[in-house]
């Protein structure tokens, strides 16, 4: 409870409630995209299943909310999503036959740049070649023979890896020896993003978007150990889709599965304890005093939260408290202008197609602009390399408005979750500077065209979604230690933790965030294994492919 | 694509349509609702429109907490909760007065107050719960709001109706048959002394009821505010989480939910209503959806018959009385204000503790006449009020000291602040008028409430939201008229004359065609009323099959009966 209520508690109930105490085999700590696809595979096992959630709304990141009041919404944190091609629970629950549907554009993720030329990264390889070709045939050659690499990457094993536990560095660089592919995958993890980049490529325009959309989602350009997620990131840039009504409708689509196999999803119902006796888990305790108990107890929050807040400290081995003491938040956050115009925005540059684009880059000239972006967030500030990326919401889903004529956009760029004076203060000067930096960048995005606008601050963001601490999108950092099987810990394989009966589902787990549905569906299997339940689900074919493969 | 078919489709999710896709899904028939908005919930709505800030652009309270439909329908099952609050309603005026009338779960608290105010309105004909206790309240509640309206043509002398005829049993020292006539105006001049009461009772009467200037609905006046007191609270997190319980239930039995499914039109075969056809922006693939059983609108009345059945179906007599059905008395300007402090009332700053804040406050109450001009200014000049700004009476709402949910910590939310307005489809400036006014009359509503508060400063406001009757009709396509109840709550629009005669059943000319809106009886305030009584008439159809955990209304009158009722 995070205020004094003074609610009275009246004698005779004028009508039945949910009890103060029920009882259930799964209790889903956190209705986020990994916490509900854990509970529909559960649900649909069998399991008699609940999922708490602290919001009105389920969904998590899976959001779409009415930002720009009244009658336009957004999606303000997955407005797209990355891996609807291969994501198992997609096509497990035959989700489009009940009216999920993605959009997936040809026109990407595109640049423009100061001296009006623009660059596109297309679904279609061919088109992105072209684009490129503009200011470099090279680059150009250079990008189709790497894409037909880096999709095989991502399709032969870090697709199939995504839904299948993590295996430890060893197993894992036997098990990426035994291919071609493989030791490509070893090298490129040696390597640095900005280091892949400049070996590839020539032109620095070139550079500076394939930088940029390989490290906006949280690697460190000049880190090394993590270089095998370029290829995926980049891929992925190619590869969004946006979801038809809204990013919420998936979250909607998952929670019918859990209602229609028995389960319950309970909202406004913050989780203030999870019950652990005699080092078994054994249920959860909500704000308002209601108890859940369950067989087994699955939290989507990252370990500061579960073994830090949730847990009586004495039940939490030490290496995982002392791991959860340590975790590193994400490394930075992000600050969001949207607004609402009569026209859509219209860029300044030399390809009319990028006003389709999903994602225009604007503010980046060169990798080096690209780097200092990244550095300036890293030394904890924000104002002198802004920029970002910026959609327009409404091409491919019209629904996001319900005033006739109006469009819904938005520009995003990295903001770090500390800044002097605080967010309170500097919004509204950070805000301008986005709005006159996209207003650059386009024809028409003067006062005349504008009808309203909202910002959102990396403060807001935990408002919204408070797992997300600090601004967190992925729960946590992308480095070395805190990816693979050390995601979140290495006591915790497979969605499994130390304590018996508690379950691990969220972005904190391998393999992490932005609603790749890793984490839920692998907790899932170990739940249903170790409950007896049944496993009604087989793997997808391009996992079956991998393990014949790649593992022993 | 498959052919989509289904037992029942339901056009519409809003309370009436989800209510009512949970019952036919309880009865075991495949049914489908067809929603146009991304989210079901209609008016059931708490918007986050700052992250952590959840506002109520419509609905604010539980009405409904009499509904056979929790038990029937189970809602406990899906995570239905409540907030009770020790005080619903307060009382400031801009001349420093003020009064805290608790609520039914602290009484103490109502009589302390008004106790010092105006000792002569403690026990008075106005506290109608106090004498008629819970059962009494609930068997009367029922009576006005769970009973179907009866076959057209039936006779029943006007003191049997259903609700008069549970009054006369336990309150037969108020008895008298005047009151059947009366207006809540009427009543409060001949029972209620203290002006600001007064005020009180007649506004809180038009925005639960009818409006207490209408003749003959007194007791729809009191009603509204019976179904307040009744409950006194509201569903945990907001009303969105009373239609989440709802919608969980129509799930869990099978039913079938499509959202940003806009309905372009209802088909029509040899005069019986088949299916509909999605609009083409539908985020679903297949367009046509076939309807084996019935096609129930959950949408208002002109727009199903005007829009999606069509003329080329209709007779003209029939057009012209669906077309002049009047919308006016429940249209909505809507202000949700950000705040850091609650607001403290001047020259009163003690009358309100915050343990025992009064979740809504009629505000300034200094003058009934101020709240008729209102009404005179909208409904007969059809036009945002023309009065001074501080003459308009405000409701002000907050839920936040009772539910931590609504708001981060070290704030205030109070929403929603409701103003009196014209619908837009009368507004003789356009439709677009009080849109034109809007920042207008928001810095005159906020520097009324500064005058009534002086702690509402610029400093003190962190955000304000309006949603204005039309913002309102864009945001919920069955919405018309930004209106709370759809048509007017008035007599020539209530029980079996609602919307009009020949549809008081739920029943329409187009066969396999019903209606399941606001705008049949009872009307508004999500009741899940409209979808019980509806029930009534879809198992005389044949439609449904309830089991045992069904009952009907004990003043149900089936059709084909007597032709002339008498008390039960």
């Amino acid at each position: 409870m995070t205020r004094a209520e003074h609610g009275v508690r009246p004698t005779e109930h004028i009508l039945e409630e949910l009890p103060e105490r029920s009882s259930f085999d799964v209790v889903v700590v956190g209705a986020g995209p990994n916490g509900l696809i854990t509970a529909a595979y559960l649900a649909r096992a069998g399991l008699r299943v609940a999922v708490v959630e602290r919001r009105q709304e389920i969904g998590g990141g899976l959001s779409t909310e009415e930002t720009l009041f009244p009658g336009h919404y957004t999606n303000p944190h997955a407005f797209y999503h990355m891996m609807t091609d291969y994501m198992p629970v997609l096509s497990d629950f035959d989700l489009p036959a009940h009216g999920l549907f993605f959009v997936k554009p040809n026109a990407q993720t595109a640049a423009v740049f100061a001296d009006g030329t623009s660059l596109m990264l297309c679904n279609h390889i061919e088109d992105t070649k072209d684009s490129i070709a503009k200011v470099s045939s090279r680059d150009a050659t250079t990008m189709g023979k790497v894409m037909r690499t880096w999709r095989r990457i991502v399709e032969e094993i870090i697709a199939p890896g995504t839904y299948l536990p993590a295996l430890s560095p060893i197993d894992m660089t036997e098990a990426l020896d035994r291919t071609e592919t493989g030791r490509e995958v070893l090298r490129l993890a040696e390597m640095s993003p900005v280091e892949i980049v400049d070996e590839l490529f020539t032109d620095d325009r070139v550079r500076a978007l394939v930088l940029y959309v390989a490290c906006m989602w949280g690697l460190d350009p000049t880190e090394t150990g993590l270089g095998f997620m370029v290829p995926l990131m980049v891929d992925r840039a190619m590869s969004k889709a946006q979801c038809y009504g809204g990013s919420h409708k998936l979250a909607g689509a998952l929670s019918r599965e859990i209602h229609r196999h028995g389960g319950l999803v309970i909202d406004n119902a913050e989780v203030t304890r999870i019950l652990v006796d005699g080092g078994r888990a054994s249920g959860v305790e909500c704000f308002d005093g209601r108890v859940l108990e369950a067989k087994a107890v699955v939290s989507s929050l990252a370990p500061p939260l579960t073994f830090g807040r949730l847990i009586d400290p004495p039940e939490v081995p030490a290496d995982l408290r002392e791991a959860a003491d340590l975790w590193e938040w994400d490394k930075w956050s992000f600050f969001t202008l949207s607004l609402v115009s009569k026209e859509a925005p219209r860029y300044r540059c030399d390809d009319p197609w990028v006003d389709d684009a999903l994602m225009v880059l604007v503010g980046f000239d060169s990798s080096e602009s690209v780097l200092d972006h990244f550095a300036e967030l890293s030394a904890g500030s924000i104002g002198a390399h802004l920029g970002g990326h910026a959609s327009i919401e409404t091409r491919y889903d019209p629904t996001l408005s319900r005033v006739p004529g109006h469009h819904v956009s938005f520009l995003q760029v990295h903001a770090p979750y500390d800044v002097r004076d605080g967010w309170e203060v500097r919004a509204e000067e950070i805000g301008g500077q986005l709005m006159s930096l996209w207003a650059e960048s386009c024809h028409n995005l003067g006062k005349a065209n504008v009808v309203m606008r909202a910002v959102e601050t990396p403060v807001d963001i935990e408002r919204r979604l408070a797992s997300m601490v600090r601004g967190s999108i992925k729960h946590g950092d992308y480095n070395p230690l805190q990816m693979g099987s050390f995601r979140p810990h290495d006591s915790c394989a497979a969605g499994r933790s130390p304590i018996e009966g508690l379950y691990l589902c969220g972005a904190s787990s391998y393999p992490g965030g932005l609603v790749i549905g890793g984490p839920g569906y692998i907790a899932a299997a170990s739940i249903a294994e170790d409950l007896g339940a049944r496993r009604w689900w087989a793997p997808p074919a391009f996992v079956r492919r991998y393990a014949e493969s790649y593992l022993p | 694509m498959r052919d989509e078919r289904f037992d029942v489709v339901i056009v519409g999710g809003g309370h009436n349509g989800t209510t009512i896709a949970a019952y036919l899904a309880k009865c075991g028939l495949s049914t489908c609702i067809l929603e146009a908005r991304p989210e079901c919930g209609g008016g059931q709505e708490n918007t986050e429109v700052r992250p952590g800030f959840r506002i109520d652009p419509h609905a604010t309270y539980l009405y409904g907490g009499a509904a056979p439909g929790f038990d029937q329908l189970e809602l406990w099952k899906y995570g239905m909760r409540m907030v009770y609050y020790p005080s619903m309603a307060g009382i400031a005026t801009l001349d420093g007065q003020a009064a805290n009338l608790g609520s039914r779960w602290r009484p103490d608290i109502g009589e302390e107050s008004i106790g010092r105010v105006s000792p002569g309105d403690l026990a008075g004909p106005g506290r109608i719960f106090d004498q008629l206790g819970e059962a009494a309240t609930r068997e009367l509640l029922r009576a006005l709001f769970w009973t179907p309206p009866y076959p057209e043509g039936t006779e029943v002398d006007p003191v049997d109706m259903p609700w008069w005829q549970v009054f006369r049993k336990h309150l037969p020292n108020l008895w008298s048959e005047e009151l059947v006539s009366m207006s809540y105006l009427d009543f409060l001049d001949n029972f209620v002394q203290w002006e600001p009461l007064k005020v009180l009772d007649a506004f809180a009467a038009w925005y639960c009821g009818a409006h207490p200037a209408w003749d003959g609905m007194l007791m729809q006046s009191i009603g509204g505010m019976l179904l307040l007191t009744y409950a006194s609270g509201a569903p945990r997190g907001g009303m969105h989480t009373y239609a989440h319980a709802i919608i969980r239930c129509a799930l869990a039995h099978g039913a079938r939910i499509l959202t940003n499914a806009p309905v372009g039109e209802i088909i029509v075969r040899d005069g019986r209503a088949v299916g509909v056809r999605l609009a083409e922006d539908a985020a679903f693939g297949e367009k046509t959806i076939w309807a084996d059983k019935a096609v129930i609108s959950g949408v208002d009345v002109q727009q199903t018959f005007l829009r999606l059945i069509g003329r080329s179906h209709l007779d003209p007599s029939f057009v012209q009385r669906v077309s002049d059905i009047s919308l006016k008395g429940g249209s909505l300007f809507v202000m949700s204000v950000i705040c850091r402090e609650l607001p403290r009332y001047h020259g009163r700053e003690d009358a309100f503790p915050e343990e025992i804040y009064p979740s809504c406050v009629v505000a300034p109450a200094d003058s009934l006449e101020w709240f008729r001009d209102q009404t005179r200014e909208a409904y007969s000049h059809r036009r945002p009020p023309k009065m001074a700004p501080e003459q308009l009476t405000m409701m002000i709402c907050t839920h936040d000291p009772y539910d931590s949910t609504r708001c981060p910590d070290g704030y205030h939310v109070l929403s929603p602040i409701y103003l009196e307005m014209p619908p837009p489809e009368y507004d003789v400036t356009g439709p677009e008028g009080v849109n034109r006014q809007k920042s207008e009359i928001t810095s005159g509503a906020l520097a009324l409430l500064e005058r009534l508060a002086p702690n509402m400063t610029g400093a003190n406001i962190v955000d304000v939201f309006v949603n204005t009757p039309q913002d309102s009709e864009f945001r919920n396509a069955g919405m018309v008229g930004g209106n709370w109840y759809g048509v007017r709550h008035s007599e020539d629009q209530w029980f079996a004359n609602r919307p009009i005669p020949e549809l008081g059943r739920y029943r329409t000319p187009i066969e396999g065609l019903y209606l399941c809106n606001q705008t049949s009886h009872p009307g508004g305030l999500c009741l899940m009323a409209v979808p019980y009584n509806l029930m009534h008439v879809l198992i005389e159809d044949g439609i449904a099959e309830p089991g045992g955990w069904w009952y009907p209304s004990p003043y149900y009158v089936p059709g084909g009966g007597p032709a002339r009722v008498e008390a039960v």
